[in-house]
């Protein structure tokens, strides 16, 4: 438990080792994407010359595209290639001797990134008040909507590693990584939000995990969500990570016997 | 010629290179078609919803997203590579190496790899144009359509030279990405169309950073009644962004050290 307490002071440090690139990276991705969005959905609204659309008006569409950017990057954690990387060039065999196992020391770096970028979600609802204020502020919703998020990372870690272990047999699995990255956050919800699909293709997504690490959690913390369908969905997270951390380790007990450790 | 000789080299190493890893080839063309698919869907979504966005029909907007898909294809292929380890060579010192080269080496690092990959998207992508141009209901001329292309070429120098004076920054600042990041997270911009932006946004994205040129200006060059002024003023931003390159190219190398940070 020390030891882990370790790890994620390590990567807190390394989180913050070059501010400027992060904060540049993180209000520069924030803000351009609030600008974009509010600019497309206003000449949508004002083309139809309606105030709202599938129960969106403009500063709730505004606070969606607000919440998407940071909840994708809780999602995504320590973003692409933590495990492929080392397989790649044969730095995976270090944790070999490393007092604790591979998967643990990982999904622990992974999940402080996470944990780190759920800190950041009150920077975006600060800068929500400021520029459009008049928000209600509910901390109930704020805390579940995190909460779902965090439940998402670790239900997305479980996808992440079965991707990245690929590596074991292909040279480089970072195009699969994108291609992941592309399918969550379009049919998660991340691009436009799901209310805008036809019905029938969201009833097919009902069935996948995509809606619940994206939409799920933003809509609950914008109170959109009945508090029985929030519970439901981290109940849906929990039997895909299960079935993702299933999988995740068949493919690993095969998987390792194809390392090699030699590296490039 | 010299420069076309040594082009032909880079294009035959690069093709060298990429059958050498032909699983990630094949999964690097899968990945630029999802990212057309994702694209074109989420317009599809949007006109599911309004028959007019910052007034183009669907079939207008289908000719702008050809527009884009096609300047990205092309500066996946040509240009966005060698970008993305610029500034790498800057922050680690190995830009020494191509210093020495009896080469400009700006071009040199600006073209030595060529994407293969995306030059079998390219293909994807002009298919896409033409079924655009086929869904297209108003007639056009052959020259509307010539200038069309003329200015997407146009764009991809622009974009060429908008990404380059993000990552130039590496000469002055402690960053092994520059801020390519930033310009990834700003180029989101000119994916849609411009007529979409008002008032300090539209000046921001027409003449700061013009990324509507890229694409969404000359759709509506296409699609609007032709106005050669307009089509001059693309050509000369871009030469003024060139020339903003290539000074800033020129005071970084006096700034270079050499010593990786």
């Amino acid at each position: 438990m020390k030891g882990l307490a370790s790890v994620i002071s390590m990567e807190f440090r390394k989180i913050l080792a070059y501010r400027s690139d992060f904060w540049v990276t993180f209000i520069g991705q924030t803000l351009i994407q609030l600008i974009v969005a509010r600019s497309l959905w206003q000449s949508i609204f004002e083309s139809n010359q309606v105030e709202s659309m599938q129960g969106f008006d403009l500063n709730m569409i505004t606070l969606y595209y607000l919440l998407v950017p940071i909840g994708t990057r809780i999602l995504a954690g320590q973003n692409i290639g933590f495990l492929s990387r080392e397989i790649y060039d044969g730095t995976f065999t270090r944790y070999l001797i490393y007092p604790v196992n591979v998967f643990v020391y990982k999904s622990t770096t992974y999940l402080t990134h996470s944990l780190f970028y759920c800190f950041q979600l009150f920077f975006i609802y600060l800068i929500y008040q400021i520029i459009f204020g008049g928000m209600t502020f509910h901390p109930e919703q704020l805390f579940l909507g995190v909460l779902i998020f965090f439940v998402a990372s670790i239900c997305y870690m479980f996808l992440c590693m079965m991707v990245e272990l690929i590596a074991l047999w292909a040279d480089n699995v970072w195009t699969l990584m994108v291609m992941l990255k592309f399918f969550v956050t379009f049919f998660g919800g991340g691009i436009i939000p799901m209310d805008f699909f036809p019905l029938w293709s969201q009833k097919i997504l009902a069935l996948t995990p995509f809606p619940y690490l994206i939409s799920l959690p933003v809509k609950t913390m914008m109170g959109l969500m009945p508090l029985n369908e929030s519970i439901t969905g981290i109940g849906v997270l929990i039997v895909w990570s299960c079935i993702f951390l299933g999988m995740l380790q068949l493919l690993w007990s095969k998987g390792q016997k194809s390392y090699t450790g030699v590296g490039i | 010629m010299r420069y076309l000789t040594l082009y032909k080299y880079f294009l035959r190493f690069s093709f060298t290179k990429a059958m050498e890893f032909r699983l990630d080839f094949f999964f690097r063309i899968v990945m630029d078609i999802i990212y057309y698919a994702v694209n074109i869907l989420f317009f599809h979504v949007i006109y599911l919803h309004t028959p007019m966005l910052a007034g183009w029909t669907q079939d207008q907007m289908i000719i702008f997203i050809a527009g884009y898909l096609l300047c990205d294809a092309l500066n996946m292929t040509i240009f966005s590579n060698n970008v993305w380890w610029l500034p790498q060579f800057i922050n680690r010192g190995d830009l020494d190496y191509y210093l020495i080269r009896p080469v400009s080496p700006l071009f040199f690092l600006s073209l030595r790899e060529f994407a293969a990959n995306s030059f079998v998207n390219l293909f994807v992508a002009i298919g896409f144009f033409i079924y655009a141009l086929t869904q297209y209901q108003t007639p056009f001329e052959w020259y509307q359509l010539t200038f069309y292309l003329l200015m997407l070429f146009n764009g991809v120098l622009l974009q060429f030279c908008i990404q380059l004076l993000f990552v130039l920054p590496t000469f002055w600042i402690q960053s092994q990405r520059g801020l390519l990041d930033f310009f990834y997270a700003i180029s989101f911009a000119g994916e849609r169309p411009d007529r979409i932006y008002k008032g300090i946004v539209r000046i921001l994205f027409t003449y700061v950073v013009p990324l509507s040129l890229i694409a969404s200006y000359p759709a509506r060059l296409f699609m609007d009644p032709f106005d050669s002024w307009t089509l001059i003023q693309f050509i000369g931003i871009t030469i003024v962004f060139w020339g903003i390159v290539l000074t800033i190219w020129k005071k970084g190398l006096r700034s270079y050290s050499s010593a990786s940070s």
